[in-house]
């Protein structure tokens, strides 16, 4: 079934090669054993990987960065789910205005929102708080879970749960049993889409995050400010290890395919 | 004591009328089908006995009780969707076994109950498919187990076979009738397609509009139609324009310069002769004149279209032998005055 000519091949090959050019860059640099950044590298070496242990900063805003992501995609999640089902299959007063301001934050640029936020949280006493770090980071991802689970919620036969209600389930039931279950590819794309923006953020993070609560991309950041050493490539390459692992793991628990396109149920 | 009321039901949407003023009683046992073209009200009727929509004016009563009161959820009802409606991610047995779990049936008996439901509909080896597995006259079996298993007051059919193709609807429509009549299941059928309405039901209830044209057993709707519209609707008909009027001999509609005797009290001034193209025989003389326009063959009938003076009428006759005009010859029409139907026509 190759369908595709040799040049079409040739085309998805060098362009397979510029998307993954960087990242395997990344990983090879990381390796080296001098102390700048340097390809093709002289001698293969752990001693970045080992030197991630001495800064424990770089632990730590990890860590922060995985419970901001997980938390603030939850929310969202947790908020897209009713909004995105009401939008979907209800006409209301206001019904375009709200779904236009839900997905506003796609157009405001980041460094308003940033700039924003600081001087709105200093006002209100949440400056460099992991509380205001959550907020914002809500605000916005909110659009890319809302997208997905809106997706999933419009294409679903208003019928199905009508069903469920005529054989004698509560609202509570039908969407706990019915109307969940139906949009659940919607909603676990739209959380890890919305969990690797968070994770992503950098531009109003910076202006947000403070010393004590910092995530790790604004970490890498800073640190290459001052530093140019292979240390940020070791981390940028133990991320990219995890995600595999990650990936791999779920792959194997869940099957990715059933948990982000909803297809190979039984 | 009728079983099933609907009073005096009103649904608007906004200006719109979708039901107006129905009004109908079902007995227990019935098979009652709601027929009309698409936007006749019919569907609109059935949410609301299922409670999907909320009537403007009226009442709901089943067996005594106030229905409107009941949310969907509490009226017991068992619906089947024109799109079936089954739960995706659920197996077939899955799917019969909701209904029933909703209602705290002790498993074991549930598990039986979904095995005797399933080879009612014949797909006792299919308990474990899910749906997407199966063909769409499965599926339309699956969605009437579900219904049928809480075994339900009443049931509602939205066009339910109107997915089928026609070799399996004819196969599902015999079922269903087999179903009913083993089970004694009211039923209240919604369909646009008139054969279906009277292969299966006691009686029809044709809508046009928003309101009730006729309710009647089928054969009796297809003799006696209430209404140009009606004798329309189901099945071919032939529509004439002419005059009533009355001489010493009775009651008479000229009709392209022949008199046919009128049994119903009509008004004098136009009206309406409706005969159906079957009952329409070519004569020798006293007839009405006209001209063989076309004649196409089908199979087992020959099929005629006549110009008359009163306007174009439709011949159905049978492929027996005998011999029958050609085109463009002139002949005679003529029936029983039983086979026709008078009705007052618009001034």
């Amino acid at each position: 079934m190759n369908r595709n000519g040799p040049v079409a091949l040739v085309f998805h090959t060098l362009f397979l090669a510029f998307l993954l050019a960087p990242i395997l860059v990344v990983c090879v640099v990381a390796f080296t054993s001098q102390g700048y950044l340097s390809l093709p590298t002289e001698g293969l070496s752990l001693r970045w990987f080992k030197a991630i242990g001495d800064n424990p900063e770089f632990a730590r805003a990890f860590r922060d960065s995985l419970l901001l992501g997980a938390v603030s995609s939850t929310i969202a999640v947790a908020f897209s789910v009713p909004a995105a089902l009401a939008i979907a299959r209800h006409q209301f007063r206001g019904r375009e205005a709200i779904t236009a301001l839900f997905l506003s934050p796609l157009m405001v640029p980041h460094i308003v929102l940033g700039i924003a936020f600081l001087r709105f949280f200093t006002q209100i006493g949440l400056g460099g708080t992991f509380a205001g770090l959550v907020l914002s980071h809500v605000v916005i991802i909110l659009p890319f879970a809302l997208r997905l689970i809106l997706a999933a919620s419009t294409g679903m036969d208003r019928s199905i749960e009508n069903a469920a209600a005529s054989l004698g389930a509560t609202s509570w039931t039908t969407f706990r049993r019915v109307t969940l279950p139906l949009i659940l590819p919607g909603v676990a794309s739209g959380w890890v889409l919305a969990f690797i923006n968070s994770f992503d953020e950098v531009t109003m993070t910076v202006f947000i995050a403070s010393p004590e609560t910092t995530t790790l991309p604004v970490r890498l950041f800073l640190y290459i400010q001052d530093n140019i050493d292979p240390l940020v490539a070791a981390v940028s390459a133990s991320l990219i290890f995890m995600t595999v692992a990650a990936m791999l793991v779920l792959d194997r628990l869940y099957g990715l395919e059933r948990l982000l396109v909803g297809r190979g149920q039984e | 004591m009728p079983y099933l009321v609907l009073d005096r039901l009103t649904k608007r949407f906004g200006p719109w009328v979708a039901v107006d003023n129905m009004s109908l009683t079902v007995e227990k046992g019935e098979l009652v089908s709601l027929l009309g073209p698409s936007g006749c009200g019919k569907t609109t009727t059935l949410q609301m006995i299922a409670g999907f929509l909320d009537p403007s004016a009226g009442r709901v009563t089943l067996d005594g009780a106030d229905l409107l009161a009941k949310k969907p959820n509490e009226r017991g009802l068992g619906i089947v969707f024109q799109s079936y409606a089954l739960f995706p991610h659920m197996t077939a047995a899955e799917n019969v076994a909701f209904g029933l779990e909703m209602r705290g049936i002790p498993r074991a008996d549930r598990d039986r109950m979904v095995r005797d439901a399933l080879q009612l509909v014949g797909l006792g080896a299919f308990g474990d498919r899910y749906p997407r597995r199966m063909s769409g006259g499965q599926q339309q079996r699956v969605a009437l187990a579900r219904a049928m298993v809480i075994k339900p007051s009443l049931l509602l059919l939205d066009e339910p076979l109107s997915n089928l193709d026609a070799k399996m609807r004819e196969e599902m429509q015999i079922e269903l009738r087999r179903i009913q009549r083993s089970v004694g299941t009211t039923m209240i059928l919604v369909t646009h397609d008139q054969a279906e309405a009277m292969a299966l039901s006691d009686r029809v209830v044709i809508m046009n509009k928003g309101r009730v044209e006729q309710v009647a057993a089928p054969q009796d709707a297809y003799d006696n139609p209430a209404s140009a519209f009606v004798a329309n609707f189901l099945g071919r008909t032939n529509l004439l324009q002419g005059v009533v009027r009355r001489d010493g001999a009775g009651r008479r509609i000229d009709v392209a310069g022949t008199a046919w005797p009128v049994a119903a009290e009509l008004p004098d001034g136009p009206g309406l002769l409706t005969v159906r193209p079957e009952k329409v025989r070519f004569v020798d003389g006293g007839g009405v004149p006209g001209l063989v326009r076309a004649r196409v063959f089908q199979g087992t009938q020959w099929l005629f279209e006549i110009r008359t003076e009163a306007g174009d009428l439709t011949v159905i006759r049978q492929h027996d032998g005998q011999t029958l005009p050609a085109e463009n010859e002139p002949v005679m029409l003529g029936w029983r005055a039983e086979d026709m139907r008078v009705m007052a026509g618009e001034a």
